[in-house]
């Protein structure tokens, strides 16, 4: 059986399409999860009692499929609030609600693994809790966990084709839909693999990148 | 202004079921350098960390002023006239010497950001340090770092300093400038309360020496009193390991 490179070469178009929302939708649900996650780390360190809601939410989420999830999103929420939800919508709160929950855990570990005399030095020059969180231990934890926050942003960029079964047309719903039209699975899988593959070492060095300017001082 | 700037009254404090300060009473004047020594493990450090509550004593009171602290009522403010350098300098990798020693006051005071920094210039100049503002910390040497946290203590104009081992983790040859640093300060009229191992900077520098162990306040007097004439066997039997 020979390989058809032209098949490939002419779905080109319309899986970068689809590479485009992927990309897309992973980078507004990593700012999302980011914010969420950066919340729901300080939380489950703080005194107050939102740290047991911030241990449930992370609990319940990793603990449970994100294809689950997606499919309680858009499937289980509509019946609930009577009203439909976009796909669009419903992937990027899934997603979202899904990578928050790891960044906390990863948020969590990189305030905790600061010296505790960082705390303390702020404090005994008056800084209010909060302005020791802003100036001094976040940009310090940020710094500390971009490594694991690149895995996380890698992870989800995968993790995204698993919205491609509420009909969301990203990079592998197009395969599928090339594959309904071809009958080539193969050349528009490996295609698929490789622009996954190519879109994640980008990211990747990007990281990498980063990590090497922003770490020097910490 | 009242006579004692600050009267510690019968502190307990206990860690789990480990009680390290067992009813330890002191008063401070303005302007008055008290050096703090005993074995390790007696309570020194506990004691002092507890005057600006990062301990929170288990029981009994602290007064800055003559005003009662609370740590839900004016902790914040207290801390910001009470300054504390660390063994281990604690200060802010991430920042620059000069932003280091500028944070704090550009956070809690409504001052120019010029009037700040110039500031802070002198004070780097007073450590000796002038040329070492845009530095990051971990270019500096320890004795550099820690004359650096006393500067950016005296940014926010403290009414008393606490010295928490100030010099026990600086190589030898580091030792002399911040103790240099501190003794100048003194003379300034600098209140402060030093807890130490150096016995000749107690000797020198201190206006009264406490001598604890096991949480409580053995003995106290002057420096020239307590080491040429220690009343208490316990005084007697530390001081003769360490001098």
């Amino acid at each position: 059986m020979d390989f058809r490179w032209d098949l490939i070469i002419s779905s080109l178009p319309m899986l970068l399409t689809g590479a485009k929302l992927t990309v897309q939708l992973t980078a507004v649900s990593v700012f999302f999860g980011i914010i969420l996650g950066t919340l729901t780390g300080m939380l489950r360190i703080s005194k107050t009692p939102f740290r047991f809601i911030a241990a449930i939410y992370i609990d319940v989420i990793r603990g449970t499929p994100l294809l689950v999830q997606t499919f309680i999103i858009f499937y289980g929420l509509p019946s609930l609030i009577q009203r439909p939800i976009p796909a669009y919508f419903a992937a990027v709160l899934a997603l979202s609600i899904n990578s928050g929950a790891y960044v906390g855990e990863i948020v969590r570990a990189g305030i905790q693994s600061l010296d505790k005399g960082q705390w303390e030095a702020a404090a005994s020059l008056g800084m209010s809790g909060y302005q020791t969180m802003k100036h001094i231990i976040l940009p310090q934890a940020f710094r500390r966990i971009l490594p694991p926050l690149g895995n996380e942003f890698i992870a989800l960029l995968k993790d995204s084709s698993l919205v491609s079964v509420i009909a969301l047309e990203e990079l592998v719903r197009k395969g599928q839909v090339i594959i309904g039209r071809t009958f080539r699975p193969f050349e528009i899988w490996f295609a698929v693999a490789v622009i996954f593959f190519v879109m994640t070492f980008i990211v990747s060095r990007f990281v990498d990148l980063l990590e090497r300017r922003v770490t020097r001082h910490a | 202004m009242p006579k004692n700037i600050l009267e510690v009254t019968d502190l307990y404090k206990s860690f789990d079921q480990l009680e390290v300060l067992k009813g330890v009473s002191m008063k401070v004047k303005a302007g008055e350098v008290v050096v703090i020594i005993g074995p390790s493990g007696s309570g020194k450090s506990t004691l002092l960390r507890s005057i600006n509550y990062l301990e929170e004593p288990t029981s009994g009171s602290i007064y800055f002023k003559g005003e009662l602290i609370n740590p839900k009522r004016n902790l914040h403010k207290v801390r910001q006239e009470v300054g504390m350098v660390f063994q281990n300098f604690n200060l802010f990798p991430h920042l620059k010497v000069i932003r280091n020693i500028t944070l704090a006051p550009s956070l809690t005071r409504s001052m120019d950001m010029n009037v700040t920094e110039e500031r802070a210039l002198e004070l780097l100049k007073q450590v000796g340090l002038s040329d070492k503002a845009q530095s990051y910390p971990e270019e500096l040497s320890g004795g550099q770092r820690q004359r650096v946290a006393i500067a950016r203590a005296l940014a926010m104009d403290p009414q008393v300093l606490l010295f928490d081992e100030p010099t026990s983790a600086l190589d030898p040859e580091m030792i002399g400038d911040v103790l240099e640093v501190m003794k100048n300060l003194a003379l300034q009229g600098m209140t402060m309360i030093v807890v130490t191992h150096e016995m000749g900077f107690a000797r020198e520098v201190g206006d009264r020496l406490l001598f604890i162990d096991e949480g409580i306040i053995v003995e106290e007097g002057s420096p020239a009193e307590v080491f040429s004439n220690p009343r208490e066997k316990r005084t007697r039997d530390f001081l003769s390991k360490v001098l």
